[in-house]
């Protein structure tokens, strides 16, 4: 009955939407994943890199994603080029950038934590870094809405484009709802993936353990 | 007798004296035609006389008799106005060059110019008149001769979906409107508190309107009139409403070599107007013709139609004042950017403290920013508290719709929980910046707070599963055990207030008018892009790495309380 009030591309077209979420969480995350990796290998490394990589953990902790978007899409002229290349990036890949300094400084810490595990003798402590990454995986997701206000159209600015047709504040709110349920249903499954993971790790310590 | 024929003769004197007077003046009112005619036939005669073509630094006029050409600026992806397909070219400003050099009975020789291009190109003489579509303002004035009367006007319209019910600027408040950087008009958008998104070229507007990536874009009325022939964007999109109308101008150097060109085409403008010439190339282009329409009643005026019309105010229209006003010490910001150029080679523009609109939006966007900061700090805290509390109820009533709210708040994206929060704040509220930063306060401290309120709650079991219940124990009162919860979760609570903090700028998102917001606007009627949001970056970053720090001795604090409890 209420979706009645819908045009009829809007579910299709919410699921291609979060489809850019996720696209744009994968790319953040693979290249969070290998910046992250470097920087905890400086920062173990110690010395004059140590403290090089921890400085940049810490600010890429401290950068706004949001402010970092806008930064990026200001900063890099629409014609740059390099080699006569064109190196503007597209609007996904500008909020895939923007979310780069939470995964690498995210990666790096758990990445660090890994490798003590790992040096430490405990290569199940170490697995652990696998369903942080996935938790990581998720927030991106959700993150990566912000590309709304530079005009990406993911999940959310489908549903924001179909909320300004709308006339009244309870149909405005029968539609979120139904965007919060999409990605709900996404997070929570996300989630419980994680806690899959962290259970079937948590077995295997468990039965790996020598007996006293 | 003899007094009243000495009073009848004085009054014959005088009348006889004002005739010879005014005589004259009237005698030398020539109309447009003939005082063309005129420096026309002169100016052809000087570039017949042996040598003169070769002279330096020749009259522009002159030299266009010499060349037998006129190199009129034009633009070619100007839809209507200016447009080239091969070596076809179309447009109004096309056919009223045609028609100059067609009046001068020379050939058009087009150069290509765009909005960038244009004054530098006609600097460097490379081409003798704009004609491409360049509204008169106050500031161009400095730059070039503009041409009087103006040959067409514009305005900036919003355009959006016919569905969409926005009439004027109150329906503009809170909503995003794509705009083209360096538009006048922004700065007038800006003011009815709409959010821009900004775009380089306004070729792209259109599409982002069918795709639906805009929902409002701003562009004048003589670019939209293009896509609006089309059917299929005319039934989906229409104007909304129009604002800040301003003259086009063809334009001369500014320099006394063209001054007689800059008189010939004034003339010509004059004739134009007044004999429908604008008006039926116009209509053949199919651009609007009201204001040319309006320009032809004008010029058909008597006091109008004079060799003298185009320097008359009751007949010419004024240029639009872009001027904005500049700060007490904007001289000084300009030595300190040469000093840093000269210094370090790097281009350094503070546009924000240059003006007074800039500055003034620079100084709020701080505040708000500081505001914002603290109220999510304040806002996160305070709701951690009371759904820890509430989650932590043997009650089940109570706990479970806090839990059930934390699930939910957990799975709403960022961008969408603030949207949410502005639409029962605008619905309850009329639109105005404190409403969109208190929405926003709120929005961002339920999503920490809930999260936080959430690690609470975690603590609060695990500590009653530790020490039992304070019912069987009788040892630990449930409001003390709240308290160790509360320093046992320090981690994840100050984890959560820097989430807060760094969240603030999302805000803008819903019309708070925080530093990227402010720095936003500035940047669409300004220059300096790369800096402005490279002070921005700097800006948020310094705040959040101090609200690490304080949070960094908040937890110290619950740590130690933890420790002595």
């Amino acid at each position: 009955m209420m979706t009645k009030q819908f045009s009829a591309e809007f579910f299709p077209e919410l699921l291609a939407g979060m489809l850019v979420n996720f696209e744009i969480a994968v790319i953040a995350l693979v290249i969070g994943l290998a910046l992250g990796a470097l920087l905890a290998l400086m920062r173990l490394g110690g010395g004059i890199l140590g403290a090089l990589a921890t400085s940049l953990i810490g600010l890429m902790r401290a950068a706004p994603t949001f402010v970092v978007m806008f930064f990026l899409l200001n900063i890099i002229p629409r014609d740059a080029t390099l080699f006569g290349v064109g190196v503007a990036p597209s609007g996904i890949m500008t909020v895939a950038l923007s979310l780069v300094p939470y995964s690498a400084s995210y990666v790096a810490d758990n990445g660090a934590e890994a490798l003590k595990q790992l040096r430490a003798g405990s290569p199940l402590g170490a697995l652990q870094f696998l369903p942080n990454v996935t938790r990581a995986f998720f927030v991106l997701v959700m993150s990566s809405s912000a590309g709304a206000a530079i005009g990406v159209t993911e999940g959310i600015a489908v549903i924001l484009r179909e909320a300004v047709l709308l006339p009244s504040l309870g149909d405005k709110l029968v539609l979120f709802a139904i965007g919060i349920l999409f990605f709900g249903i996404t997070l929570q499954a996300g989630f419980a993936l994680m806690r899959l993971l962290q259970r079937y790790l948590g077995r295997r310590a468990v039965r790996d353990e020598p007996a006293i | 007798m003899t007094l009243l024929w000495r009073i009848l003769l004085s009054v014959l004197m005088g009348a006889l004296a004002t005739a010879v007077v005014t005589f004259p003046v009237v005698a030398a009112a020539e109309t447009p035609d003939t005082a063309l005619a005129k420096l026309i036939e002169d100016a052809r005669a000087e570039a017949l006389a042996p040598g003169a073509c070769a002279q330096p630094n020749l009259d522009r006029l002159v030299r266009i008799f010499c060349e037998n050409r006129i190199r009129p600026g034009v633009r070619e992806y100007y839809p209507l106005f200016g447009t080239r397909e091969g070596e076809t070219r179309s447009g109004y400003d096309v056919d009223v060059a045609r028609a100059l050099a067609k009046h001068l009975g020379v050939e058009p020789a087009f150069v290509r110019v765009n909005a960038a291009t244009r004054i530098p190109l006609l600097a460097g003489d490379r081409i003798d008149v704009i004609v491409a579509t360049m509204g008169h303002n106050t500031q161009r004035d400095s730059q070039v001769r503009f041409i009087r009367p103006h040959y067409y006007q514009s305005e900036t319209i919003i355009v959006g979906p016919r569905a969409l019910a926005v009439k004027d600027w109150p329906d503009i408040a809170g909503r995003t409107v794509c705009v083209t950087i360096g538009n006048g008009s922004n700065a007038q958008i800006v003011s009815h508190n709409a959010r821009l998104m900004l775009f380089d070229e306004a070729g792209v507007l259109p599409g982002q309107l069918k795709d639906e990536t805009c929902t409002l874009a701003a562009q004048d009325d003589s670019f939209f009139d293009y896509y609006f022939i089309e059917p299929a964007f005319a039934a989906r999109f229409d104007k909304k409403f129009g604002f800040a109308q301003v003259p086009w101008g063809m334009a001369v150097a500014r320099a006394a070599s063209s001054e007689r060109l800059a008189r010939a085409l004034d003339l010509m403008s004059q004739i134009f107007h007044r004999d429908g010439v604008f008006l039926e190339i116009a209509r053949a282009n199919r651009v609007g013709t009201g204001f040319l329409e309006h320009q032809q009643a004008v010029w058909k005026r008597p006091q109008c139609n004079t060799d003298t019309g185009s320097t008359n105010p009751a007949c010419v229209l004024s240029a639009l004042n872009a001027d904005l006003q500049p700060t007490p010490f904007v001289a000084r910001v300009v030595a300190f950017e040469k000093w840093f150029k000269a210094w370090t080679g790097v281009e350094l523009s503070l546009p924000m403290l240059k003006t007074m609109p800039a500055w003034s939006l620079f100084k709020d966007g701080i505040v708000n920013s500081l505001i914002l900061v603290a109220g999510a700090l304040a806002a996160t805290l305070l709701f951690a508290l009371v759904l820890g509390a509430v989650q932590s109820s043997r009650m089940i009533l109570l706990r479970w719709p806090a839990r059930a709210m934390t699930i939910t708040l957990q799975s709403s994206p960022v961008v969408l929980t603030l949207v949410i929060a502005a639409a029962v704040a605008h619905a309850l509220f009329p639109y105005s910046s404190a409403v969109a930063i208190g929405a926003a306060i709120v929005a961002l401290g339920l999503m920490n707070g809930s999260n936080a309120g959430q690690a609470i709650a975690e603590a609060m079991h695990t500590l009653r599963a530790e020490r039992g219940s304070a019912q069987k124990t009788g040892g630990i009162p449930t409001r003390e055990l709240f308290g160790r919860a509360v320093s046992r979760s320090a981690t994840q609570i100050v984890s959560f207030l820097i989430n807060a903090a760094k969240g603030t700028p999302i805000a803008s998102f819903i019309g708070a008018p925080e530093l990227l917001s402010a720095l936003t606007d500035i940047t669409s009627f300004a220059s300096g892009r790369a800096t402005t949001y490279s002070l921005l970056l700097v800006f948020y970053v310094v705040v959040v790495a101090i609200v690490v720090w304080l949070c960094g001795k908040l937890r110290s604090r619950l740590e130690h309380r933890q420790a002595t409890a």
